[in-house]
């Protein structure tokens, strides 16, 4: 039997007439992990969905096991032994968890009880803490990845491509996801391994392969590479440790431009108490279910809190409670989601479309009516100001890749002209080039005196951006750092112990 | 219906929520650590008065001078009760408040003058006093019922009661420039005709502009006490922490009068100038001291608390004394000599740190 399991024979993919992967030639062996890597854009999720039967590529031959193969949907891939645990997850919200891990084996006589039971073993087995009980919708991004993965795994496939898998795990759970990919990896499952974290692939691969513009640059066996050389590929240029080592004086505090005292949301949010400065970056670390994003969705009015004794939150030294977001958006209170696909766009849009009915939103529109010169002079100043690469404003933005769609949701909240911006995970799922740019619109947000938030679960990124860093644990901010007595050690141990 | 809204929800006014302390008031151990100038039972009263600084410590005034890297304190005049205030002229005339209602006057040019009435109000508790020149007394009073010393009991009453004003020595005629004042307990001339004073019991400093009062620096997470001149800022001192369990109490009336009604007021479950050396205080137990340790970040009655403000009254940074310490009840704080003084008054001591610390 051939050590070959999937090959691409000179592979084009083509999004109106604009190439997303030109004449790629790869090959995926049995039981071996292969990281692709490459910046947004580059073409690695475009290759995956076509493994995964989720497109069809323009030109170019599949084989699988040796048969030329063409799957027309991810049902095709699934019954020959592929697939797919996205980025944005694809979980049913409504039902619990161990209904979306059974969702399709359904017998015409379930027992919910027995149904439950097995999920619960199932997660326990691949040290998941999710509860089987617990709606999808209830559950943060980390715990919904966590099932998108135990679904893949239960359906006992043959290859299993995660995109972006550990983005959102905490080093913890990491730990558990990279025993599993062994474990799997043992069974003779091969793996395919899209990830923007380069030390997690030289870690845990095989071979990498390295996309750029839609072209493969390199596949060669891990061994070879190192971090400078993946970056070099990955970007056309050594971009080095620039993003994440830069030292820089602190920018000092404006005036306090948001109060929270004792705020509580049943046990997500216990009585947390921190103030927000214009001028600076307030960095909030914490791990997953630490309450931070809830915490930044009570702020912004996304969720309320508890009706008795919930806690003051004051907005420019106002008291405010917001029941709906809009309140806020117009008050000037923006939050940036960590869930871009469910809560940052509309993604089938347009990107001119998207940026203006925000626009909307805060009332700023000059007109009641929908003002086409407007709505294409905001797109066209947005795109450009922070990188949006696409062929025009028009492109809906399901079309773009993960970096430009939170470009888009970026840019989305800044053409609300807000006072306080929250950004929750603004970097997840987006490659290095992308990254920079945003790290650098951050800074220039709080350089222009907006008070900005960022929230992240990867270190560096807090200890580069933050002038001042909080950190949250079991649902309220428990420590305060200086970014001159930050590290990583004492920063992980507040919010662990 | 907004009110009885904002009962039922615990929010609003009656929110029973606390600044937290981060930021430029994120807490450390400087205060604590600080060397101790003079030990002295229950200082207060830190004002600079020449190449002397003049302090209190109960009845007695007291001057405390430089000598090298040590501090020399003597005693200047004692009164029939406790000294709640000091102004110093600069030009040897001294105002000193005393916990039996006066006002009196040392030196300078009304000297021996004694202040025991304003307009006909019976002067009862003078809590800070400013010379603005040399026939014009500013004068706080902190409370209408209730003397200096009683100052739990003003704060548990939710007492709304003080006032400032402006008192010509030569005639003796008094202006009242602010009333209705929450325990206005520093005072500030920060400019000509710019009064700036600190309202305890409202956790804010305000200026006082036309009768009316204008926020300058509100939601302190302590109870703010004096206020001093700090280069082109100001040292505020904060002489307890606010807690929500406290807040709780001022919310809850009939067990607020009750509790004040049958226990001494060492032991109400209200700010305190030191706390944690009886069995009989509230909060004992885990919520502050585990396995014998008095935990740093636990919710206690008492503190110590300096803060720098800057020319605008915002925080620039601060100087603490943590649950776990002794330094606490700061009731004034003053730079001097390229130092850094503040009384402890719950400590017992007088606390001296670098101007750069």
């Amino acid at each position: 039997m051939s050590e070959t399991f999937v090959e691409l024979q000179g592979i084009t993919k083509e999004y109106r007439g604009v190439p997303a992967l030109r004449n790629v030639s790869w090959t995926l062996q049995r039981g071996e992990v292969h990281a692709l890597l490459g910046e947004n854009g580059a073409g690695k999720s475009t290759l995956s969905k076509i493994v995964a039967g989720v497109t069809g590529a323009t030109a170019g031959t599949m084989l699988v096991e040796g048969k030329p193969t063409q799957f027309s949907s991810t049902a095709d891939a699934l019954e020959a032994g592929i697939a797919m645990v996205f980025q944005e997850n694809n979980l049913v919200p409504t039902m619990t968890v161990a209904q979306n891990l059974y969702l399709g084996d359904e017998k015409p006589f379930n027992r919910l009880r027995k149904l439950y039971i097995a999920a619960q073993q199932f997660l326990q087995s691949m040290n998941f803490d999710v509860d089987p009980w617990a709606t999808v919708s209830e559950l943060g991004a980390a715990k919904k990845q966590m099932v998108e993965i135990a679904r893949a795994v239960r359906k006992n496939a043959r290859v299993i491509i995660f995109d972006e898998p550990t983005a959102t795990l905490t080093p913890e759970e990491k730990g558990h996801f990279f025993s599993l990919v062994r474990r799997l990896k043992s069974r003779g499952v091969s793996i395919i391994f899209i990830s923007h974290a380069i030390e997690e692939a030289l870690d845990i691969s095989d071979r990498i392969t390295i996309l750029r513009d839609g072209e493969l640059i390199v596949s060669d066996a891990a061994a070879s590479f190192d971090r400078d050389k993946i970056i070099r590929a990955m970007v056309g240029r050594a971009l080095s440790e620039e993003l994440y080592t830069k030292k820089r004086e602190p920018r000092r505090a404006g005036a306090r431009i948001l109060s929270v005292q004792n705020l509580s949301l049943g046990q997500m949010v216990r009585n947390t108490s921190f103030s927000v400065y214009a001028g600076q970056i307030t960095g909030i670390f914490g791990l997953i279910g630490s309450g931070r994003t809830e915490t930044a969705k009570i702020v912004a009015g996304a969720l309320k809190r508890n009706f008795f004794y919930g806690g003051e939150i004051a907005f420019e030294e106002r008291r405010v409670r917001y029941r709906i977001p809009r309140p806020a958006v117009r008050d000037g209170i923006v939050y940036v989601t960590e869930d871009r696909k469910r809560e940052g766009f509309f993604e089938h849009m347009s990107i001119s479309e998207n940026f203006y009915t925000n626009f909307m939103a805060a009332g700023l529109q000059k007109r009641n009516v929908v003002s086409i010169k407007e709505m294409t002079g905001l797109a066209e100043e947005w795109t450009k100001a922070l990188h949006v690469r696409t062929l025009d404003a028009s492109a809906r933005v399901i079309e773009l890749s993960g970096g430009n769609q939170q470009k888009v949701v970026i840019a989305s909240a800044l053409v609300k002209q807000p006072k306080l911006v929250i950004f929750d995970e603004p970097t997840r799922g987006v490659d290095v080039g992308a990254i920079a740019d945003i790290h650098q619109l951050i800074r220039g947000l709080a350089d222009s005196g907006l008070g900005v938030v960022v929230i992240s679960s990867y270190l560096p990124e807090i200890l580069n951006l933050s002038d001042r860093i909080l950190v949250s644990r079991t649902g309220r901010i428990v420590e305060e750092f200086s970014p001159d007595d930050a590290t990583e050690e004492k920063i992980m141990f507040a919010a662990v112990h | 219906m907004i009110k009885f809204y904002d009962w039922l929800r615990g929010s609003g006014v009656y929110a029973v929520t606390v600044p937290p302390m981060d930021g430029a008031l994120k807490p450390n151990d400087l205060l604590e650590t600080a060397s101790i100038a003079t030990v002295a039972a229950q200082p207060d009263n830190l004002t600079p008065d020449g190449s002397r600084v003049l302090f209190s410590t109960g009845n007695t005034l007291m001057s405390l001078e430089r000598m090298g890297e040590k501090w020399s304190a003597q005693s200047i005049a004692s009164f029939a009760a406790a000294i709640t205030c000091i102004g110093a002229e600069g030009r040897g005339g001294i105002a000193i408040g005393i916990d039996d209602g006066t006002v009196l006057l040392k030196g300078g040019k009304h000297d021996g003058l004694r202040i025991d009435k304003v307009a006909d109000r019976p002067l009862v508790c003078p809590t800070a006093c400013a010379f603005a020149g040399e026939n014009t007394l500013i004068l706080c009073l902190g409370s209408l019922t209730n003397p200096a010393s009683r100052w739990k009991a003003d704060l548990m009453e939710r007492n709304e009661t003080g006032s400032v004003w402006s008192i010509d020595l030569a005639s003796g005629a008094a202006t009242r420039l602010a009333d209705r004042l929450a325990f206005p307990y520093g005072l500030q001339i920060a400019g000509p005709g710019r009064i700036v004073v600190t309202e305890s019991w409202k956790h804010r400093v305000v200026e006082i502009v036309g009768g009316k009062v204008k926020e300058l620096l509100a939601d302190l997470p302590g109870y703010p006490a004096r206020l001093a001149r700090s280069g082109d800022g100001y040292w505020l001192s904060a002489f307890a922490p606010r807690s929500q369990m406290v807040e709780f109490v001022l919310r809850e009336r009939k067990f607020c009068l009750g509790m004040m009604a049958n226990i001494d007021a060492e032991y109400w479950m209200a700010p305190a100038l030191i706390s944690g050396r009886n069995h009989l205080e509230p909060l004992q137990g885990g919520a502050i001291r585990h396995l014998g340790v008095l935990k740093p970040w636990s919710p206690t009655r008492s503190y110590g608390l300096l803060v720098e403000l800057d020319a605008a009254f915002k925080p620039l940074r601060s100087l603490h004394s943590r649950a776990g310490g002794r330094h606490h009840g700061i009731t004034s704080g003053i730079e001097f000599d390229g130092a850094i003084l503040a009384t402890s008054k719950g400590g017992d001591a007088v606390l001296a740190l670098p101007r750069q610390s």
